[in-house]
């Protein structure tokens, strides 16, 4: 059982409220949040070192400029933060910055770690369009009735994992009707607890499950097998990769955002993939054309071989995609039967070690066999 | 319209005439084919329709019937043919004698990757034609037949500046000839031809290897040409007062950007950033958490990824002289920032200081690369004025 603090407010106003306590008590020294940006409707996720700076900040807003995971590595790569911070994540978010962690890529130290249970996001396209207004309205309301918003990030109607791992406290938001009025806060850990010492509410004791979650969770199952079906490359090999990837643009956009893919220089534009011209000429003998760059699928299936075990589905490949591939439907059921005989789950535990990084004395045998 | 090749000037005098044969992209497609199986080229690298059919790829072909599903002249422009071009060029020596067919700004960034040292243009024939621009690449694939339609009419209108294709392709005023070996005259011809134009030593020696006849005059085609260069002038600075107030001032440049979510794609695709790893990508563009919490307290606040701002301007500092206006950035850009308008607007500055036309000229010496003893004089001049003798 958990504890829960129960607030007659809006969640909105309550998760504003609770970093001001926060920042007045002295427990943390900054904020990482989305912050609305100046004018237009676009967000983007700031570092806030003061209370006036949380005026800007909108915590729950269903877009993801960026992986948190992601900045957060890139924020604490090179050191841990020294000063205490909040950061507001949704469920993905910190499972990606658990893999991160576990490559030694960032670091959880310092960190009061803010979730909830997400009802996904909206394509970072979506500001662009007309009704946007009226789509948040109406994804709030898909959030309240245990939905999937028709409009939500293909990743994330087929996203299974929408409570967090790995939270000090979580912002209950699926399912809760009346959240408009009422806040529910399940606190995790003894620091979350310790963290709203003093903060207004009341606590009980109670668990996030929900059947408003266990609803969501099956129409999310059932969508995910109907998305990875509908882009048609099921059982057809090479040739469905060809078909998906043909219109590939070689931007390499789908790596660069990827919160996992972190190296500095992938090695698929590295000089080991820089062939020589009489390379290709030879090439060009043997199949009488030749794509030029080269190399389309084989980046995909290598990006696949790399990170498949660690992806989190976070749907950012697919949104930066620019000729619209569903990166990450492949991405994601790729990982899951990758994943399976492993029965590995990216970011549940940051102790549990990535499968093709550890070895056991028992799979020699199987080898053996 | 002066031409150069190779360090030396040269001045298009006349074209030869080919007649169309089913349509003008047959024509240009069966000039190609012939002088494969005559074998007076190994190859030719040109765009060719993906198996899926909803977007066009760059395939250097040897095997005449690949030919079959390539398009000379397609709709879009997925990979800069530059970047293509560079990469099968930029290590080695070949053997193969290799014919390209560029659209005029994939010929001036070839032209500017080459004074990098990024493209090798031995052995390798540049083809150009009469662009009419090229659509957004997701305007085509949403809808490829539809896109082939609208694409395929802007011919056979006359219209050179349809409000489909890409916004810096409506202003783009070097449509034509720039620096190919030879050029495929389109504009102003009669329905049933088109002219080739030698534009280079090279060129000249292609026709009278293939025993092709030049000898027609060019002012009509000239004049069509400076008829839609006008126009598009028009477009032009009016596209660049409505970019004007978005990007001027540290505000606005900011307010403009504040979409951009940093995925460098708009670098990724562009023909002349041709570093492999991008300095803003780099170990150095990295800084500890102490860093930035320090930026933060100084403002409050420290948007994340960082340097947004750093990295456009940077990117602009490293590359506008050559940016030669292709729109691939635009195109891939997940947030639709006007990132190839802006960056045509400052080009137009940037490059007009230094009298310097991109793709223009082989011979020309890329400004930051050259240093001319008076230059110091004018430093010396801009130091006094501002702080005084010594």
């Amino acid at each position: 059982m958990d504890k829960i603090l129960k607030i007659n407010e809006s969640s909105e106003k309550v998760i504003i409220d609770l970093l001001k306590f926060l920042f007045e008590n002295k427990k943390i020294n900054g904020v990482f949040t989305l912050r609305k940006a100046k004018q237009n409707s676009s967000v983007d996720y700031a570092l806030i070192t003061d209370i006036s700076g949380l005026d800007k900040a909108v915590p729950f807003y269903p877009l993801m400029p960026a992986n948190a995971g992601k900045v957060l590595s890139f924020f604490t790569l090179k050191k841990p933060t020294i000063k205490p911070i909040a950061a507001i994540l949704r469920p993905c978010e910190i499972r990606s910055f658990i893999e991160l962690v576990k490559r030694e890529q960032g670091s959880l130290e310092n960190f009061l770690i803010i979730s909830s249970s997400c009802g996904g996001v909206l394509p970072i396209k979506s500001p662009e369009e007309q009704d946007f207004d009226k789509s948040i309205s109406n994804y709030w309301k898909s959030v309240k009735n245990s939905e999937i918003y028709a409009n939500i990030r293909p990743s994330c109607k087929a996203c299974e994992f929408f409570t967090p791992f790995n939270a000090d406290m979580t912002f209950s938001l699926i399912g809760e009707k009346e959240q408009d009025k009422e806040c529910k806060i399940f606190l995790h850990t003894d620091k979350a607890e310790k963290f709203v010492v003093g903060f207004k509410g009341n606590i009980s004791e109670g668990e996030l499950e929900s059947s408003e979650i266990s609803s969501l969770l099956e129409q999310r199952k059932s969508k995910k097998e109907i998305l990875f079906n509908e882009i048609g490359i099921k059982n057809k090999g090479l040739d469905g990769m060809v078909d998906v990837f043909g219109k590939c643009l070689g931007c390499h956009g789908c790596m660069r955002v990827c919160p996992i893919c972190y190296c500095i220089l992938c090695d698929f534009e590295s000089p080991t993939y820089d062939y020589r011209k009489i390379d290709y000429e030879n090439q060009l003998h043997k199949k009488g054309g030749l794509r030029l760059p080269p190399d389309t699928i084989f980046f995909q299936i290598g990006r696949l071989t790399h990170m498949s075990f660690s992806c989190v589905g976070c749907g950012m490949c697919s949104d930066v995609c620019p000729v619209n591939i569903p990166v990450s439907t492949i991405f994601m059921k790729t990982g899951e039967e990758t994943r399976q005989p492993f029965d590995y789950l990216p970011g549940r535990d940051v102790e549990d070690k990535i499968p093709v990084m550890v070895f056991m004395e028992e799979e020699f045998t199987d080898l053996g066999e | 319209m002066m031409n150069t090749s190779e360090n030396e000037t040269f001045i298009p005098q006349n074209g030869a005439k080919i007649f169309i044969k089913d349509s003008i992209k047959d024509t240009i497609l069966h000039f190609f084919k012939d002088t494969l199986e005559k074998k007076y080229f190994d190859a030719v690298l040109i765009p060719v329709k993906v198996p899926a059919g909803d977007s066009y790829s760059w395939i250097l072909i040897e095997d005449i019937s690949l030919l079959k599903d390539a398009n000379p002249i397609a709709p879009i422009m997925t990979v800069q043919g530059a970047t293509a071009l560079s990469k099968f060029t930029r290590k080695g020596k070949g053997s193969l004698k290799v014919a390209v067919i560029f659209r005029p700004c994939e010929i001036r960034a070839t032209i500017e990757l080459a004074k990098l040292e990024q493209v090798d243009l031995e052995k390798v024939y540049l083809f150009s034609f009469d662009c009419p621009g090229s659509l957004p690449i997701l305007d085509y694939i949403q809808d490829p037949e539809k896109g082939e339609k609208t694409f395929s009419s802007f011919y056979a209108d006359d219209n050179w500046t349809n409000e489909s294709i890409k916004p810096v392709c409506q202003m783009c005023t070097d449509f034509s000839l720039t620096s190919s070996d030879l050029h495929f005259g389109i504009a102003g011809m009669n329905k049933d031809q088109i002219l080739l134009i030698p534009n280079s030593k090279k060129g000249e020696d292609v026709l009278n290897d293939l025993k092709i006849k030049s000898g027609e005059s060019l002012s009509d085609w000239q004049k069509k040409i400076d008829e839609i260069t006008q126009k598009k002038e028009k477009i032009k600075a009016e596209t660049f007062q409505k970019i004007k107030p978005q990007v001027e001032g540290l505000d606005n440049l900011i307010e403009t950007f504040s979409k951009c979510i940093s995925c460098h794609n708009c670098m990724s695709v562009c023909p002349i950033c041709y570093c492999r790893q991008c300095y803003f990508d780099s170990e150095v563009s990295k800084f500890n958490s102490d860093n930035y919490f320090q930026r933060a307290e100084k403002r409050g606040g420290l948007r994340f990824p960082p340097d947004n701002i750093l990295f456009h301007s940077g990117r602009m500092t490293h590359m506008n002289l050559s940016c030669v206006s292709c729109g691939m950035c635009e195109d891939a850009c997940p947030v639709s920032i006007p990132v190839a308008q802006i960056f045509s607007y400052v080009g137009d500055k940037t490059q007009k200081a230094f009298e310097y036309q991109p793709g223009r000229n082989r011979g020309e010496p890329l400004p930051l690369k050259t240093y001319q003893t008076e230059e110091l004089q004018e430093i010396k001049k801009l130091v006094n004025d501002s702080f005084g003798q010594e």
